[in-house]
């Protein structure tokens, strides 16, 4: 299948691009409030709300907790939500969270990458996102504006397939992608629904119903607390193939594709590879061309799927490198590197004893640049050569 | 691999009053149970009240706890205006 409008391409910014892509999907129930930097979300949605574009229950919330336990409610009566945070909300919301994962409740949420409380930084940083990786959410991480808008849809594709029904995280870096206005691809109406259409021949999820004595979340102790957590896993572990499959027939649909979990940009014959994940990657192809024209083998692995984590994935595109350079943009406490280093160290016995390298970078709005990159590359390829390394490096507080 | 248990056709933790409501053996948590003196008794329903999983049965006159579920948690006994309910230690009963 394949789309048969054109759509219309506008000139839009990443929060307005991930309110249209929440738009043509048609939620029932909508509730968030805003945050900086994604306060944009919601005055888009409540703009195309009174325009009439979006047909759906607005709740006004007095914070972020009520949002999700709003959304996380609405999902589990049967109906498709959507919300939208950053930082302190994300923390704010954090039972809640937990509860709409616990629920196996589908809902689709959008994430603004922001620095979380402590050190005050009103600036990007995908700390909030780390903070909650063991919330049993799926967690998307994504490029560019046209990817936050394609995403968006595709959450909704994997959260309320039947074989997965796990709340989405669509994840980009606040202020570079919230603020960023891009030309962005938005589809026509029809052709959404259509994408869509698919889970509609699907068996009807478990719901609460007016009258039916039935409840979600009630006591599960013992083996039947355990048994729900198996399930809980073996539908992430599901996941990860369901999200390529679902990349796939996007990229059939509308022309555009991203590799699902992970995408691989000139690694046919790396020798060395950059890892990382969010808006850093349009640099680090840039500085992978500049560096592939200086002779030099590398290639980047963009991160797309941080929960589950590609393991099968990775292991097939790392194995048989000389070297593995990561850059985090946010820390993990107590290992004291990279978080996305630290879960590619779990991968070693399966890629082999080379040399994994973390690059601790653009915390708090610090740009990740191409001089910084470059950096990441020549250190990556000289410890590959068998030059001594350090595991850690905090780039910008380098002399 | 191993084969598991299910004990749920669910994917979440629902709970189905007509068919497969999760049943928790709370009265196996007891320590002590009631024992209500009918004599005592004036049938006023203050026990069945307060019992906070519910378990007081109502036999018309008197009341009795549904040992099923009883925790012994004593507030019947504490709540009673006439001291109908004495608190009796599990050891007691031999069963």
């Amino acid at each position: 299948m394949k789309a048969k409008g054109k759509g219309e391409v506008k000139v839009i910014t990443g929060n307005a691009a991930a309110a249209y892509g929440a738009m043509l999907c048609r939620p029932d129930v909508v509730a968030s409030y805003p945050i900086t930097p994604q306060t944009e979300v919601v005055e888009q949605l409540s703009r195309f709300h009174a325009d009439g574009l979006l047909d759906a229950e607005m709740v006004e919330v007095e914070g972020e907790n009520s949002a999700m336990n709003i959304v996380a409610a609405a999902a589990i009566a049967g109906g498709r939500v959507f919300t939208a945070t950053s930082s302190w909300g994300l923390a704010f919301m954090y039972d809640a969270v937990l509860q709409a994962s616990g629920f196996r409740a589908p809902v689709v949420m959008v994430n603004v990458n922001r620095e979380m409380p402590g050190i005050l930084a009103v600036s990007s940083g995908q700390q909030d996102m780390i903070c909650t990786r063991d919330s049993g959410w799926i967690q998307i991480v994504v490029e560019n504006c046209q990817e936050i808008l394609d995403s968006v849809i595709m959450a909704y594709r994997l959260a309320e397939d039947f074989e997965i029904q796990l709340p989405v995280m669509v994840n980009y870096d606040g202020f570079y992608l919230s603020y960023l206005a891009e030309a962005v691809h938005i589809p026509d109406r029809e052709d959404v629904d259509a994408f869509l259409a698919p889970l509609k021949e699907q068996p009807e999820r478990t719901k609460l119903v007016p009258g039916e004595p039935l409840g979600c979340g009630t006591h599960g102790i013992l083996e039947g607390f355990m048994e729900l957590r198996y399930k809980h896993c073996a539908a992430m572990e599901r996941a990860k193939k369901k999200f390529d499959e679902i990349d796939q027939q996007f990229g059939e649909f509308f022309g555009r594709s991203y590799g699902g979990q992970i995408e691989e940009y000139r690694m046919e014959d790396a020798e060395i590879v950059l890892l990382t994940s969010g808006s850093a990657c349009g640099t680090a192809k840039a500085v992978v061309d500049r560096k592939r024209e200086e002779g030099l083998k590398v290639g980047l692995v963009k991160l797309r799927m941080f929960r589950p984590f590609p393991r099968e994935k990775l292991t097939q595109v790392l194995r048989g490198r000389r070297a593995i350079g990561v850059i985090d943009r946010s820390v993990c406490f107590g290992w004291n590197c990279g978080p996305i280093y630290m879960e590619l160290r779990a991968l070693t016995p399966e890629i082999g004893p080379v040399p994994l390298l973390s690059f601790i970078d653009g915390l708090a709005n610090m740009d990740i640049t191409v001089p910084h990159i470059e950096r990441v590359i020549d250190t990556t390829w000289a410890a590959a050569r068998g030059e001594p390394y350090q595991e850690v490096t905090w780039i910008p507080l380098e002399e | 691999m191993v084969k598991l248990k299910i004990y749920t056709k669910y994917e979440a933790g629902w709970s189905n009053a007509d068919e497969s409501f999760l049943c928790l053996d709370t009265g196996s948590w007891r320590t002590q149970r009631p024992v209500v003196d009918k004599e005592k008794c004036i049938y006023c329903g203050l026990c069945a009240l307060y019992c906070p999983t519910q378990c007081m049965l109502d036999k018309g006159d008197h009341f009795v706890p549904n040992l099923d579920f009883c925790k012994g948690c004593g507030i019947c006994a504490q709540e009673c205006p006439r001291k109908a309910i004495s608190m009796v230690a599990e050891g007691e009963f031999q069963e």
